[in-house]
């Protein structure tokens, strides 16, 4: 899939920049490359309905002069020169940042399971025959599931940094993934649930998403009346619907430079207990196998692993190095440094700041999704939800809308209920009783990093307002 | 690996084009030498800028160019795609694509149809939609004072804690080259200025976010009084910090030009999306027709609306855009399609593909999107015969299950409607429900219809859209 010189050719091309960089007279620059190698298909209504190759890649130029930086990208090393330029004239009309330098060069150990070779080796061919047991395993579970919409694809990474201070790493990742939409339209009623995994490792040919896809499909048939009076409740929800809140509110919060400005709910909270007191959160740079982990960060920065919260308390935070150069200039905190939190989303930009492998626990332990319904008594299991990116991160507050969503009474499952509202402040409801399921399954993000997250039992603060 | 053509080096030939025609041509015949019923190279050259600033400080700018070329290779029925930065690698990856191609059609079962396109008439020419202020002539002097105008007038209170305003200005340019002869090359521009304000009083923290932009130049910018934007945010902002909880339940609903956008891109635009249609996974499939809302309520999409974010000449099949009115009078008229879905559904085709850049293939989706206006004079109006009621504002986003039918949009703020009038201000509310339901709730628009702030839409992958329309009642609403 991937060119044998592919890694070759990106640290060519940064040398290349490099060089005319230095013959601009940059005091410090930083070169990126990413080049990508994939094959995808997609999936319509029960078949394969496009297959798909190719690659892209480019180059990003970070310059710096006296605390002023300039940021300029392109796909073509052999045009650098009025990038370069270009870059050059931004730092030249930016305000300066007293004491922002580039990272200087350091060790980073490697991070193990981020490129499989199984993956590597893998062609058309293969994701064809894939998508073929995908679809017949969904047709094997339910003779009338039909997998709607999704896709599967396999890519390789080769990326490179380069810079004026030292650092010099490039590498290849890999990734494997697979999403399926399965619906059940039959006897006028259409239910439907998205599953996806994805990963750095080679998936099984039918990962256990897809039976999932097809189960939740099943379990939301036949809803049952329930009053429509809002009101507040216990709410289970599943690791895959309680990620996508989670991703959009938590992450940002913890961002160093947003606590600093005010910006987060958890601002002036530093060192005071923000969770329930049995939750952690904890950082993982270094995860091995993880989606977001690595050996160095964005900006060429050794990653860690960190506590965020410990044991309910805000101990830490995220900071990159320009974030941390700033706040620390601007008078808004007397010390801050990178935490190897810089995260790029390719060649366009330059680093922000971000988590990588983000993971909650409990001191108490995991518990089996039979004891949670027991503590939970009356209350409802929710899967997925619909809205979740207009979930506020600034506040915590969210409103969202659910399909896939189960009234328990008495500790048991009673039946679906057909649509309901969730709404509530994220921040609040985990800062009460709050229990964890015992399985960590991983799951995407709507801002940085991946989330590692059991299932989630909010006792307290949600408002549930079915249709 | 990286491609080696971008504006500034020899591969961009006398005729402004990036494809070497020959070459490409050459390719578009060994695809049908290969058994290939039709093959199409459509490149796409961006030049961008972004800047942003943060309480009053260049935080950064960044300049960029994009070049991406898909390949499009239709064999047996079924299709074959190649995506790549490296244009010039394209014409050694047909053999390739016709073979996937054909390895995808091997696997079709008997009862599924093989892919065919609709008949479209073919144009060799040049079409560019030429902004009154070329974008890429803007300095960054003047980028940065239309930025501080609004971080200016958006930041004028002690409650503000923080003000991030961006600019994003593109030049896009195309080249569509097929096997049946097309050969195009279209330009247009698109400008959008946003600014999030945050407030913070005690505990108490919001944000509010705004945005201007549109198809154009400079001039879009230049068009909107950044101050009033700025201070529109601010005062928004700070009414936000007092406002209270939305209430909860089935009550009726008035929505600003803006959620109204929203409410129809995706109750009604999504779902009338002919490839979603086709696989079955839309609730109006079957319903074209049919009456599916209030006489009152007409829809159009319309990608000729230039000044909407939404607006080009061309979609990325080739064909000349066109207004699609997809409700008239309740009544559904038209699916928005591309060439594949017209020929499925046997109608004609009404440029409705669209790509996010040049590495990506066209999908049927929107552009600017919007409900006619109606009879009510004013939001006055409108809200004079509710006894208790919510009147929502602004857009923080939307999304919907099209098979079920199902939608979810969240409003910026909003206040309490009590017995004809408006009170509380309220946060957080959200609006859900069921296309086929609240379309035949929606029972008042007020006159004034036209386009609203500029948006984007996903649909794995990203577009700009315009949406918008008049202010709207609807009679009973799930509101959260």
């Amino acid at each position: 899939m991937l060119p044998d010189d592919a890694l070759d050719r990106i640290n060519q091309g940064c040398r290349s920049i490099g060089n005319l960089c230095k013959q601009e007279g940059v005091a410090q620059w930083e070169v990126v490359a990413f080049q990508s190698y994939g094959h995808q298909l997609d999936i319509e209504a029960g078949k394969i309905s496009l297959a798909a190759g190719g690659g892209e890649g480019g180059y990003g130029i970070r310059v710096l002069e006296d605390g002023r930086f300039g940021y300029a990208y392109l796909v073509d090393a052999d045009s650098a020169t009025p990038a370069i330029k270009q870059a050059l004239d931004i730092a030249r009309a930016s305000p300066s940042v007293a004491g922002f330098v580039l990272p200087s060069a350091q060790d980073a150990a490697p991070v193990n399971g981020l490129c499989d070779q199984r993956i590597l080796n893998l062609g058309p061919e293969d994701l064809l025959e894939q998508a073929d047991a995908v679809l017949s395993e969904v047709a094997s579970l339910d003779g009338r599931a039909v997998v709607t919409g999704g896709g599967l694809g396999v890519g390789a990474t080769a990326s490179a940094i380069l810079s004026s201070e030292g650092i010099d790493a490039s590498g290849i990742t890999t990734s494997h993934g697979l999403g399926v939409q399965v619906s059940i339209d039959a006897d006028d009623e259409l239910t439907s649930s998205y599953e996806g995994d994805s990963g750095h490792r080679l998936l099984p040919d039918v990962p256990s998403c897809i039976a999932s896809a097809v189960n939740w499909a099943q379990v939301t048939r036949g809803p049952i009346e329930v009053s429509s009076e809002p009101h507040e409740a216990p709410v289970m929800m599943t690791s895959e619907g309680f990620s996508p809140l989670f991703s959009m509110v938590v992450p940002t919060a913890v961002r160093g430079d947003r606590l600093v400005r005010n910006e987060s709910f958890w601002s002036g909270k530093e060192g005071t207990i923000v969770l329930a007191d049995d939750l952690s959160l904890i950082d993982d740079g270094r995860m091995d196998g993880g989606k977001s982990s690595s050996a160095r960060d964005g900006e060429g920065v050794p990653t860690r692993r960190q506590t965020l919260v410990d044991q309910g308390r805000l101990v830490g935070s995220l900071w990159s190095t320009r974030d941390a150069a700033q706040q620390v200039a601007e008078g808004r905190i007397e010390r801050a440094e990178t935490t190897g939190c810089a995260v790029r989303g390719g060649h366009q930009a330059p680093p922000g700041t971000g988590c990588s492998d983000l993971t909650m626990t409990s001191k108490n332990g995991g518990h089996a999704q039979d004891a949670l319904l027991e503590r939970m008594e009356d209350g409802y299991i929710v899967h997925s939800v619909m809205g979740a990116h207009t979930a506020n991160p600034t506040s915590g507050d969210f409103s969202v809308t659910t399909s896939t969503i189960l009234r328990v009474e008495g500790g048991s499952i009673l039946g679906p209920v057909k649509q309901a509202g969730l709404s509530g402040n994220l921040a609040k409801a985990l800062s009460a009783d709050v229990h964890l399921g015992d399985e960590v399954r991983v799951q995407g993000s709507y801002s940085s990093g991946s989330m590692h997250l059991p299932d989630v039992l909010l006792m307290q603060g949600l408002r549930v307002n079915p249709a | 690996m990286v491609m080696s053509a971008s504006p500034t080096d020899g591969h961009k030939s006398g005729t402004g084009r990036y494809l070497e025609q020959s070459k490409i041509q050459a390719a578009l015949d060994q695809a049908q030498d290969l058994g290939a019923s039709y093959a199409e190279v459509r490149l796409m050259a961006i030049t961008d800028s972004s800047v942003a600033i943060r309480d009053g400080k260049l935080e950064r700018a960044i300049p960029g160019q994009e070049i991406g070329v898909t390949m499009r290779i239709l064999a047996d029925g079924a299709w074959g795609v190649h995506s790549t930065t490296d244009v010039l690698s394209l014409p050694s990856q047909v053999e390739s694509t016709v073979r996937l191609a054909k390895a995808v059609a091997a696997r079709r079962a008997s009862k599924d149809r093989p892919v065919a396109l609709a008949e479209v008439p073919i144009f060799e020419d040049e079409v560019h939609w030429k902004p009154k202020k070329d974008v890429r002539n803007t300095d960054l002097d003047t980028k940065l004072h239309h930025l501080m105008t609004l971080h200016d007038s958006a930041a004028e209170d002690d409650r503000i804690v923080s003000v991030t305003c961006g600019w994003h200005d593109e030049h896009l340019h195309t080249e569509l080259l097929t096997s049946e002869g097309m050969n195009r090359t279209w330009s247009y521009q698109r400008s959008l200025i946003n600014a999030t304000v945050t407030g913070r009083d005690g505990d108490d923290v919001v944000s509010y976010r705004t945005r201007h932009g549109g198809q154009g130049g400079l001039e879009v910018i230049e068009s909107c009084d950044l101050g009033e934007l700025g201070r529109s945010a601010q005062i928004a902002t700070l009414r936000l910090l007092k406002a209270e909880r939305s209430p909860s339940g089935k009550i009726p609903l008035v929505a600003d030009r803006d959620l109204t956008g929203v409410y129809i891109h995706e109750a009604l635009g999504h779902p009338c999306e002919a490839d979603l249609v086709a696989a079955g996974d839309s609730c109006l499939d079957g319903k074209l027709g049919q009456t599916i809302g209030n006489s009152i309520v007409t829809v159009v999409d319309d990608p000729t609306l230039r000044d909407g974010y939404g607006a080009h000449p061309i979609d990325d099949e080739g064909l000349n855009t066109r207004e699609k009115c997809l409700i008239k009078n309740g009544v559904l008229t038209e699916y928005l399609n591309h060439r594949e879905t017209a020929h499925h559904f046997g109608i004609d085709p009404n440029a409705g593909a669209r790509a996010q850049d040049g590495l990506h293939h066209p999908l049927v989706r929107m552009s600017n999107t919007l409900i006619q206006g109606g009879t009510h004079n004013d939001l006055d109006e409108l809200i004079e015969d509710i006894s208790y009621g919510v009147y929502a504002c602004g857009s923080r986003g939307g999304q919907v299950d099209t098979g079920r039918g199902s939608f979810q949009f969240a409003a910026q703020e909003a206040w309490l409607i009590e017995n004809g009038e408006l009170t509380k201000p309220l946060k957080d509310v959200s609006v859900s429900g069921l296309t086929l339901q609240i379309l035949k709730d929606v029972d008042g628009l007020t006159k004034d219809a036209r386009l609203a702030a500029p948006g984007f839409c996903g649909k794995g992958q990203t577009v700009p859209v315009g949406d918008g329309g008049p202010i709207m009642r609807i009679s009973q609403a799930l509101v959260g």
